[in-house]
C-alpha cells in the first residue's frame, strides 16, 4: 500500500483550503472567449498551451491543447482561428482522451497464436523493424503486391512510402477532402473543384439535401446558427430521416431514398419555366443557355418529381419559388444525395439549383473552396499510387477471387472490418494467410481490423501528431499547424519516422533511391518542409509555429463572429471565378442533364421492406472515437429507427427486437419508434457495435485488462463508472457490396432491408452473414 | 402539436435511500414506544409504569441503530463532526437541527431511564417531560426535512410532520405491543404484563390509525387536485411505480385491515390486537419507502 | 429587466450567505442566457464541461435533453441544455446543514468540498437534478471524491476573465454569460429584448439560467418521465443497475419494487467497506502522521 501522508490525505480527501481565499468578487473585466486553460482547483495553475489542429475529420478545426504535469487536460477551439472561431465539436473536446486511452497500444505488437486470436506479445521497435523491413524486401520484386489500405483525411506519408518503393496499390476507405469520391467526382465534373463552400451566414436561403451539416460539419453548422438567427435564413432539408439538421431546419422533406435528384431537377425547370432563373449567369457562366437547359430539363415535370420522391408537387414548387426568389441563396449536399446510385448525376442536379439562379461564389451563395494545397516534403518521389488511388470496397473480393496478389499488407488509419461494406468479407481475407501472407497495421488502437495484423506498429495519436492542415471552410483560405505539447506516449511513434525508418534499412547506402526521398529528421521536420513545399506558404512556418495557423486576417468579433481588423470588419472576396474562369476545361460550369432513373430496386417495396441508410452521429467519428469514454457515454447504442405508423403495422413495438434481413443476412436489434423517419426507410446509426478496441467501447468495463495496455495509462473511472451496457450493433456487416457506377465508391444509402419482429432464438446483437452471397453479387456486378 | 417524446437525457441518482426510509421508521417507532415509556412516569397512568423500561429500553436500541446508519450513509462518514463544529453549523439547514435532536434525545431518554430505575418521581417526570419533548422534535424534523423541498412536490406539505408523528404514535404502540406479547411469552406467569395492556393500546391505536387515514386523505386531496407534478405523483409514482408500499403497505395492510380488527370483536382476542399492531408496524415503514423514494422518484428522469 | 434601486431583498434570503441580487445595484450578478434558437444539440458544451473537470463517468454538470416533437411528416427535434441555475434563492443552500454549499456575492452558488460531509441534502433539495455526487472512483484521485458536485459558473475561468467552459465550447453560439446587472452586458441585452424563461419559476428560486424560446414540453418534469423511448428507460435501468450509486435509491423499472428496494440496502453495505477504509486512514493520519 501507498504511504499516504497526512497533506496528501488532506488532498485526496478534496481539502480545498485556497477556495474561500480565491473567491473574492470577480474583477470588472471583459469576458475572453479562450485561449487558456487554468487548473479547475486549488492552484488554478495555467497550463501550458500548444497548437493543435483536429483531424478527426476533414474540417480539420484549429484549435489548443494545453498540457499539465506532461499530460493533456483539454483540448479547445482557438478564437482567433478563422475557421473554427474557438469551436470544437465533442468529437474535438475529446479527442486528447485517445493519448490517455488506457486500452492504448503503447509497445509493437506481434501476434502469438492464430491471426484473429487476440494472442499478442510486446516486441522491441528493432525486432518489429527488422521483420517488416525483412518482409518488404521479399516483396519488392513484385511492388505491387505491397499493398496498403489508407484511411486518413490528409496523411501521404503511406503513398509516399508505395511511391518510394515502386508500388501503385493504394486502396482507400476515404478520400482527403470533404465527401465522398463521388461528391468530388461530381464537383470536379461541374466545377473543376471538389467542393463548394456554402456561405451560409450571409444565405437568406439554404437547400439542404442530404447532408447532416449540424452533425457531420461543425464548422459550417456554426456559421448555419448566425445565419438562422442573425440573418433569418430559412432552411430547407431533404432528408429520409429526422437528422439534427433535419429536426432545427424550418422544413424537414421527407423523400424517397435517391429522388433528390428528380427533385432538384423539377426545380430547376419550374424556375426557369417561371423566368425565376438567372439567365444572364447561366449564358456566360455555364456550358449552355437557359434556353436549352429548359428544354433539356423537359422530362423532369414536378409531377414525375411528385410521382418519384413523393414530395407533393404543391412544396416542390414552393420551394422553387421561395429559393429563387431569396437571393443569396445556397445549396448544400453531401452522403445522403452522392452515396447512392447515380451519386455523382444526383450530385450535379442538386448544384444546379444554385448554378441556374446565380449563386455561385457570391456572398451567401454556393462560394468556391478557398484552401491551401498541402503539398509533401520535396524531393517526392514519382507519384505511381496517388493517381491510381481507388476506393478500397472491392479489395477483399479481388483477393479472395485470386485477381490481385499480395505479400504483405499495410493498414493505416482505416479500419475496414468495421467500417467497410462487406465488413465480414475483410474478415475472411485478412483470416487467409495464403493469400494475404503478412498484414502490418499502424495503430494506437486494437481495432477490429488490428486483431487481423500480424504486427501492429502503435502510431501516435492527433494530439501527439505535428500536422499542417487546410481544409476549405472559410471564405479565406488558411492553413495550420499541429506542435504536439507533449510527447507520444512510451513507444508511439509518427509513422513518417516508422516508415522512414523502414525505407532506410531497406536502402542503407541510398543506392535503391530511396533514402533520398526520406530527408528529415523526425516528423517536426516533415511538417517544416511540407510548409516549405507548399505554394503559398514557403516562408511562413515560423508565423504558423507561433499563431497556429496563417494568415492572420484579423481578430474574431465575440458578438457577431465576423473578422475585424483594425476596427473595421474585413469584407469577403467573391466572384473570384469572375477574373479566371472555372478550372474546368471550357472555363465554365460543365451542366449536363442526367438521365435519372428512380432506383429499381427501391420501386417495389414489399410491406416489411426498407431502404436502409447508416447514418454519422454528431458524437463519433467513424471508429477514431470508439474508445473515448465521454463520447461513448452519450452515444453507445444504435437501434434501428423505424417509422412509427409502418412499426406498428408491422406489430413492431417501441424498443423491441428486431431481425433486419439484407441479401447477405440479418441482424438483430432493438427498434425505435419515431416520427422522424420516411415510411419505407429504416435507419441505424454507425459507430456503435464494437467488438474490439477497449473497455469503453464495447461497453464491458470488466474486460480482463487486456496484456498490452499501459498501466501508466491506468483510469479508475473506466474500471468503475462505466454504466451503460448497451454497445450497439454494427450495421456494416449486413451491407453488401454496392458501387456507384463509374466510380467505385459505395452507394451507402441503398440497401434494400426487411424487417421482421424478431424470430424465437435471436438475441441482441446476433449477426449471421453468408459470405458466398457476397461473392455471388460481387460476380453479377463485375459480369 | 403532435407527439412528443424525450429521446436523450442524463441519468440522476435518487439521492436518498433505504437507509434514510429504514432511519425514518426507526426515529418513529422510538418515538412512539417512549411516548408509552411515558406513560406511567409522566402522564401518570400507574398502570403503564411496568412497561416504562422494557418501553425505554426499545426506543434507546432502535436509536443508537441511528447513528450508525446514518453516518454510513454520508460520503464521508468522518465528517459527521462538521455537524457539531459551530463554525460550520448552519441555522436553516433542518439536517443540522436535526443532528443536535438525535443527539440529546437518546441523552434524556437515558437520564430519564436512570431517574426511573432510581424511582425519583420528580425528576424522571421532569427529564421525561424533556425526553418526549425531544422524541417528538426528533420525529417531526424528519418530515420537515422532506417538506422544505419545494421540488419534492409529494413531500412538500405542511402535512409531513403531522403524517410523520402520527406514524410514529401508532407504529410506536405497534412495535411495543408485539415486543409486550413476544416477551410475555417467555415469562413466567408472574413476570408476564398485563395482557391488557396489549388491548388498551390497540385501542389507542385505533385513534391514531383514524387520524391517520384523515391525514393520508387530505394528502390525496392535495395530490390529486394538485398542479401537474403532484397528480402525476400520484398516478404515476404513488399508484403505479410505488402501488405496493402506498396502497397495499400503508392503506390496506398497515391501516385499513388493522382498522377494521381493531373494531370487530376481534379486537378481544390476542391474536387480534396483536396482528393488527404488527400490522401497522409494518406498515407505518410501508409509508417511509414511497414518502422518501417515491417522493424523489419523478424527477429522476428530468 | 431593468436595473432597481436595492429592495427589500433580505426576508427571502435566509439562510443564504448572500442576499438575492439580481438586479441590485452595485452587485454582480452572473448569469447564462441560452438561446435556444441557436442550439444544435451537438453537446460540445456537455465535452466541455467534462474534460475541464475530469468529471467522472455517470455525472454531468450540464447535459442537454433532447426532444422529438410533432407527427411524421411535421417532425422537430428539441435540444435543451441543463445545468446548474445558479439560483438567486437556492433551496440547496439554505438546507445544507454545514454551509458546504454556499452563495458566492457575485451570484454563484458554490460548493466546499473540504466541507462537504456528503449527506445529500442538497441533492434532494435542488429542484433541477443540478448536482450529483461525486463517485469514489475516479481518474485523477486527488480530485475531490464522495462529495457533492455541481457545476461552479466555472468561476476559476471567470475569475481569470474567461467565459465559462460550456460557453467557450459552444458551437451554435448558444450560450451567453455575463454579469446580468450590468447594463451594458450582453446577457442584460437578451433579458430585457426577448421573451425569456426560466426553469420552474413557481418554485421561487429565481434561476438565473434563462432560455430564449424554450419549448415548455421539455422543460416540463413529469413530460420528461412519462413520455420517454424504450431506448431511454431500458438506458435508464442500466444506469441504475451498474452506475456505483452509494447508497442511492435507484429502483429499475418494471422490476419488483420491494426486490429493489432490498437491493438498495445490500447497496448501503457494500459502500461501508470502502468508507470505512478512508475513515481509518484518516484517523491513522491524524493520530500517527
Ligand atoms: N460526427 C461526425 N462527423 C463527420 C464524420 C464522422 O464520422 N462523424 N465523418 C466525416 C466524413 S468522412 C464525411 S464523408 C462526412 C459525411 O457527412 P454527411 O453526408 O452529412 O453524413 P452521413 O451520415 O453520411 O449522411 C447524411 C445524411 O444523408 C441522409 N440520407 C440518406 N439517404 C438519403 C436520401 O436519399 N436523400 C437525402 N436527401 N438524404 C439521405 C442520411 O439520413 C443522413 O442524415 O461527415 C464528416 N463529418
Ligand atoms: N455504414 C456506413 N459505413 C460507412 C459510412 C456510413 O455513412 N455508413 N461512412 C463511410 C465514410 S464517409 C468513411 S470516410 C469511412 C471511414 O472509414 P475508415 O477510413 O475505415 O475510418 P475509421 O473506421 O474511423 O477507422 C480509422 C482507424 O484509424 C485509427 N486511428 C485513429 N486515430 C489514429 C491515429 O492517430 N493514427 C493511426 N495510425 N490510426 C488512427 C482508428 O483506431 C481506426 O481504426 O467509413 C465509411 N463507412
Ligand atoms: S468538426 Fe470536430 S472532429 Fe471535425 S475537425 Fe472540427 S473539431 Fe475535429
Ligand atoms: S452533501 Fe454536502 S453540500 Fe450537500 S447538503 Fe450535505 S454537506 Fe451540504
Ligand atoms: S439549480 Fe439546484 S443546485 Fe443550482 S443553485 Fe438552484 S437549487 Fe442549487
Ligand atoms: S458553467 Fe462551467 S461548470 Fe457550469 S456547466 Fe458550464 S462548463 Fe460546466
Ligand atoms: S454546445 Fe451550444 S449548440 Fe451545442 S448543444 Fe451545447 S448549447 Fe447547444
Ligand atoms: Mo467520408
Amino acid at each position: 500500500m501507498v504511504e499516504i501522508c497526512r497533506r496528501q490525505f488532506l488532498v485526496a480527501s478534496g481539502s480545498v483550503l485556497a477556495s474561500a481565499a480565491m473567491l473574492s468578487p470577480a474583477q470588472a473585466m471583459e469576458l475572453e472567449l479562450g485561449g487558456k486553460n487554468y487548473h479547475q482547483l486549488r492552484t488554478y495553475n495555467a497550463r501550458t498551451r500548444s497548437h493543435y489542429a483536429c483531424t478527426l475529420c476533414p474540417y480539420f478545426d484549429g484549435g489548443f491543447s494545453y498540457v499539465e504535469d506532461g499530460a493533456i487536460k483539454k483540448t479547445e477551439g482557438n478564437p482567433d482561428h478563422i475557421a473554427s472561431r474557438g469551436k470544437f465539436c465533442a468529437k474535438g473536446l475529446a479527442s486528447f482522451l485517445s493519448a490517455q486511452d488506457p486500452d492504448r497500444i503503447t509497445t509493437p505488437l506481434k501476434r502469438s497464436g492464430p491471426r484473429g486470436s487476440g494472442k499478442w506479445q510486446a516486441i522491441t521497435w528493432e525486432a518489429a523493424l527488422a521483420e517488416v523491413t525483412g518482409k518488404v524486401k521479399e516483396a519488392l520484386a513484385e511492388p505491387d503486391t505491397i499493398v496498403a489500405n489508407e484511411g486518413g483525411f490528409q496523411d501521404t506519408a503511406m503513398s509516399r512510402f508505395l511511391d518510394t518503393l515502386g508500388s501503385s496499390s493504394l486502396v482507400r476507405s476515404c478520400v482527403p477532402g470533404l465527401g465522398g469520391m463521388a461528391k468530388q467526382t461530381a464537383l470536379r465534373q461541374m466545377f473543376g473543384v471538389s467542393f463548394l463552400l456554402p456561405d451560409m451566414e450571409h444565405s437568406k436561403y439554404l437547400l439542404n439535401f442530404g447532408c447532416n451539416t449540424m452533425e457531420t460539419a461543425l464548422p459550417l453548422a456554426q456559421r448555419l446558427t448566425d445565419g438562422l438567427v442573425n440573418n433569418r435564413l430559412k432552411m430547407v432539408t431533404f432528408d429520409v430521416r429526422l437528422s439534427n439538421t433535419a429536426g432545427r431546419s424550418h422544413e424537414w422533406i421527407p423523400v424517397q431514398p435517391g429522388s433528390d435528384g428528380v427533385i432538384a431537377l423539377a426545380m430547376c425547370r419550374h424556375i426557369l419555366e417561371k423566368g425565376l432563373a438567372d439567365k444572364a449567369f447561366i449564358d456566360t457562366w455555364t456550358n449552355t443557355t437557359s434556353e436549352k437547359l429548359l428544354e433539356a430539363l423537359a422530362p423532369y415535370t414536378t409531377k414525375m418529381a411528385s410521382d418519384i420522391s413523393g414530395v407533393p408537387e404543391k412544396t416542390i414548387k414552393r420551394i422553387a419559388v421561395e429559393f429563387a426568389k431569396n437571393h443569396p441563396a445556397s445549396v448544400f449536399t453531401m452522403n445522403g444525395v452522392s452515396s447512392r446510385q447515380q451519386g455523382v448525376e444526383v450530385e450535379q442536379a442538386c448544384l444546379l439549383l444554385a448554378v441556374i439562379t446565380g449563386n455561385i461564389d457570391n456572398e451567401g451563395g454556393c462560394c468556391l473552396p478557398r484552401q491551401y494545397q498541402i503539398a509533401d516534403p520535396q524531393p517526392a518521389p514519382k507519384p505511381l499510387s496517388r493517381p491510381a488511388a481507388k476506393m478500397n470496397h472491392t479489395f477483399p473480393f479481388e483477393v479472395i477471387n485470386g485477381q490481385r496478389k499480395v505479400r504483405v499488407l499495410f493498414n493505416h488509419m482505416s479500419n475496414p472490418v468495421y467500417s467497410a461494406p462487406a465488413a465480414s468479407l475483410w474478415r475472411e481475407m485478412l483470416k487467409d494467410e495464403q493469400r494475404v501472407p503478412f498484414v502490418v497495421d499502424f495503430s494506437p488502437f486494437m481495432s477490429e481490423t488490428s486483431e487481423w495484423a500480424d504486427l501492429i506498429l502503435p502510431d501516435v495519436v492527433g494530439v501527439e501528431r505535428h500536422a499542417l492542415v487546410s481544409s476549405p471552410t472559410a471564405l479565406k483560405p488558411w492553413a495550420s499547424i499541429s506542435v504536439p505539447g507533449v510527447k507520444p506516449v512510451a513507444m508511439a511513434m509518427d509513422v513518417r519516422e516508422t516508415l522512414k525508418k523502414i525505407v532506410e534499412a531497406l536502402d542503407a547506402d541510398g543506392q535503391k533511391g530511396m533514402k533520398g526521398f526520406w530527408a528529415f529528421a523526425n516528423a517536426k521536420q516533415w511538417v517544416e518542409q511540407s510548409c516549405a513545399a507548399t505554394p503559398g506558404l514557403e516562408a511562413n512556418y515560423k508565423k504558423l509555429v507561433s499563431k497556429g495557423f496563417w494568415p492572420d486576417y484579423g481578430k474574431i468579433d465575440p458578438a457577431n463572429r465576423q473578422i475585424i481588423k483594425d476596427g473595421e470588419p474585413v469584407a469577403g472576396e467573391y466572384g473570384t471565378f469572375k477574373k479566371s474562369g472555372f478550372a474546368t476545361e471550357s472555363g465554365k460550369i460543365q451542366v449536363a442533364i442526367p438521365d435519372l432513373k428512380p432506383n429499381p430496386a427501391h420501386a417495389k417495396l414489399q410491406p416489411g421492406q426498407f431502404v436502409l441508410t447508416t447514418y454519422k452521429v454528431a458524437y463519433h467519428a467513424l471508429s477514431m472515437t470508439a474508445n473515448l469514454k465521454y463520447l461513448a457515454e452519450i452515444s453507445h447504442a444504435n437501434p434501428l429507427m423505424i417509422n412509427k405508423a409502418t412499426a406498428r403495422e408491422l406489430k413492431i413495438e417501441d424498443g423491441s427486437l428486431v431481425r433486419v434481413t439484407s441479401p447477405v443476412g440479418y441482424l438483430v436489434t432493438k427498434a425505435m419508434l419515431t416520427n422522424g423517419m420516411h415510411p419505407q426507410v429504416v435507419g441505424i446509426a454507425t459507430s456503435a457495435g464494437r467488438t474490439s478496441y477497449g473497455r469503453v467501447a464495447q461497453a464491458k468495463p470488466d474486460l480482463p485488462i487486456p496484456a498490452h495496455a499501459n498501466p501508466q495509462l491506468h483510469d479508475a473511472d473506466i474500471e468503475d463508472n462505466i454504466w451503460w451496457r448497451d454497445k450497439g450493433v454494427n450495421p456494416n456487416e449486413i451491407l453488401p457490396l454496392a458501387l456507384i457506377k463509374g466510380n467505385g465508391d459505395q452507394a451507402w444509402n441503398d440497401t434494400v432491408v426487411t424487417v421482421a419482429p424478431a424470430q424465437s432464438g435471436d438475441v441482441y446483437g446476433t449477426i449471421r452473414v453468408d459470405n458466398a452471397k457476397h461473392l455471388e453479387l460481387y460476380k453479377q456486378m463485375t459480369a | 402539436m403532435g407527439e412528443s417524446i424525450v429521446t436523450y437525457n442524463a441519468f440522476h441518482h435518487v439521492a436518498w435511500g433505504t437507509t434514510i426510509s429504514v432511519y425514518f421508521w426507526l426515529v418513529g417507532a422510538s418515538a412512539g414506544s417512549f411516548v408509552i415509556s411515558c406513560f406511567g412516569w409522566v402522564f401518570g397512568i400507574k398502570r403503564y409504569k411496568p412497561l416504562t423500561m422494557t418501553a425505554s429500553v426499545t426506543a434507546i436500541i432502535m436509536l443508537l441503530l441511528v447513528p450508525f446508519l446514518l453516518t454510513w450513509d454520508l460520503g464521508k462518514p468522518i465528517r459527521f463532526i462538521y455537524l457539531l463544529i459551530p463554525g460550520y453549523w448552519h441555522s436553516t439547514g433542518p439536517m443540522a437541527w436535526g443532528t443536535l435532536l438525535i443527539c440529546l434525545y437518546p441523552m434524556s431518554m437515558v437520564v430519564y431511564s436512570y431517574f426511573v430505575l432510581q424511582n425519583n418521581q420528580t425528576f424522571a417526570k421532569v427529564f421525561g417531560i424533556v425526553a418526549i419533548v425531544l422524541a417528538l422534535s426528533t420525529h417531526w424534523y424528519t418530515g420537515v426535512v422532506m417538506e422544505l423541498n419545494p421540488g419534492r412536490f409529494l413531500n412538500h406539505t405542511a402535512l409531513a410532520p403531522l403524517l410523520f408523528l402520527t406514524g410514529a404514535f401508532i407504529s410506536g404502540i405497534g412495535l411495543m405491543n408485539v415486543i409486550v406479547w413476544i416477551r410475555n411469552l417467555f415469562r413466567s406467569e408472574e413476570n408476564k404484563f398485563d395482557p391488557a395492556l396489549i388491548f388498551e393500546m390497540a385501542s389507542f391505536m385505533v385513534y391514531g390509525i383514524v387520524f391517520d387515514i384523515f391525514l393520508l386523505f387530505l394528502d390525496f386531496m392535495q395530490t390529486v387536485y394538485g398542479n401537474q407534478n403532484e397528480v402525476m405523483g400520484h398516478t404515476v409514482v404513488l399508484m403505479e411505480i410505488f402501488r405496493f408500499p402506498y396502497l397495499w403497505l400503508t392503506m390496506v395492510i398497515g391501516l385499513f385491515v388493522p382498522l377494521i380488527i381493531l373494531v370487530s370483536p376481534l379486537k378481544k382476542t390476542m391474536t387480534g390486537a396483536v396482528t393488527a399492531s404488527l400490522l401497522v408496524a409494518v406498515g407505518v415503514y410501508g409509508m417511509r419507502i414511497w414518502w422518501v423514494l417515491g417522493g424523489q422518484y419523478l424527477q429522476s428522469f428530468y | 429587466m431593468a436595473i432597481q434601486e436595492p429592495q427589500q431583498k433580505e426576508p427571502r434570503s435566509f439562510g443564504l450567505q448572500t442576499p438575492g441580487t439580481k438586479g441590485v445595484i452595485g452587485k454582480k450578478r452572473y448569469a447564462m442566457v441560452i438561446d435556444l434558437r441557436k442550439c444544435i444539440g451537438c453537446m460540445s458544451c456537455s465535452i466541455a464541461c467534462k474534460t475541464e473537470y475530469g468529471l467522472p463517468l455517470g455525472v454531468w454538470r450540464t447535459w442537454v435533453k433532447v426532444m422529438e416533437k410533432g407527427g411524421y411528416p411535421v417532425t422537430k427535434r428539441i435540444f435543451m441544455p441543463r445545468l446548474c441555475n445558479h439560483c438567486d434563492y437556492p433551496v440547496c443552500v439554505r438546507n445544507c446543514p454545514t454551509q458546504a454549499t454556499y452563495k458566492h456575492e457575485d451570484g454563484f452558488v458554490l460548493q466546499r468540498y473540504n466541507r462537504c460531509i456528503g449527506c445529500r441534502t442538497c441533492m434532494v433539495a435542488c429542484p433541477y437534478n443540478a448536482r450529483h455526487l461525486l463517485p469514489e472512483k475516479r481518474t485523477d484521485d486527488k480530485l475531490p471524491r464522495m462529495v457533492v458536485d455541481k457545476c461552479t459558473f466555472c468561476i476559476h475561468r471567470v475569475k481569470k476573465g474567461l467565459v465559462p467552459s460550456c460557453v467557450q465550447a459552444c458551437v451554435g453560439g448558444a450560450r451567453i454569460f455575463g454579469d446580468l446587472n450590468d447594463p451594458n452586458s450582453e446577457v442584460h441585452k437578451l433579458v430585457s429584448t426577448e421573451t425569456v424563461t426560466v426553469l420552474k419559476p413557481e418554485l421561487g428560486t429565481s434561476p438565473s439560467v434563462y432560455y430564449v424560446g424554450a419549448d415548455w414540453e421539455i422543460m416540463d418534469e413529469p413530460h420528461s418521465y412519462t413520455n420517454r423511448t424504450a431506448q431511454s428507460k431500458a438506458e435508464f435501468n442500466d444506469f441504475k443497475e451498474y452506475h456505483n450509486g452509494d447508497a442511492f435509491a435507484d429502483i429499475k423499472e418494471g422490476e419488483n419494487l420491494m426486490a429493489e428496494v432490498g437491493k438498495n440496502w445490500v447497496g448501503y453495505l457494500k459502500t461501508i467497506p470502502h468508507k470505512a477504509k478512508e475513515t481509518f486512514q484518516a484517523f491513522k493520519i491524524f493520530l500517527f502522521d
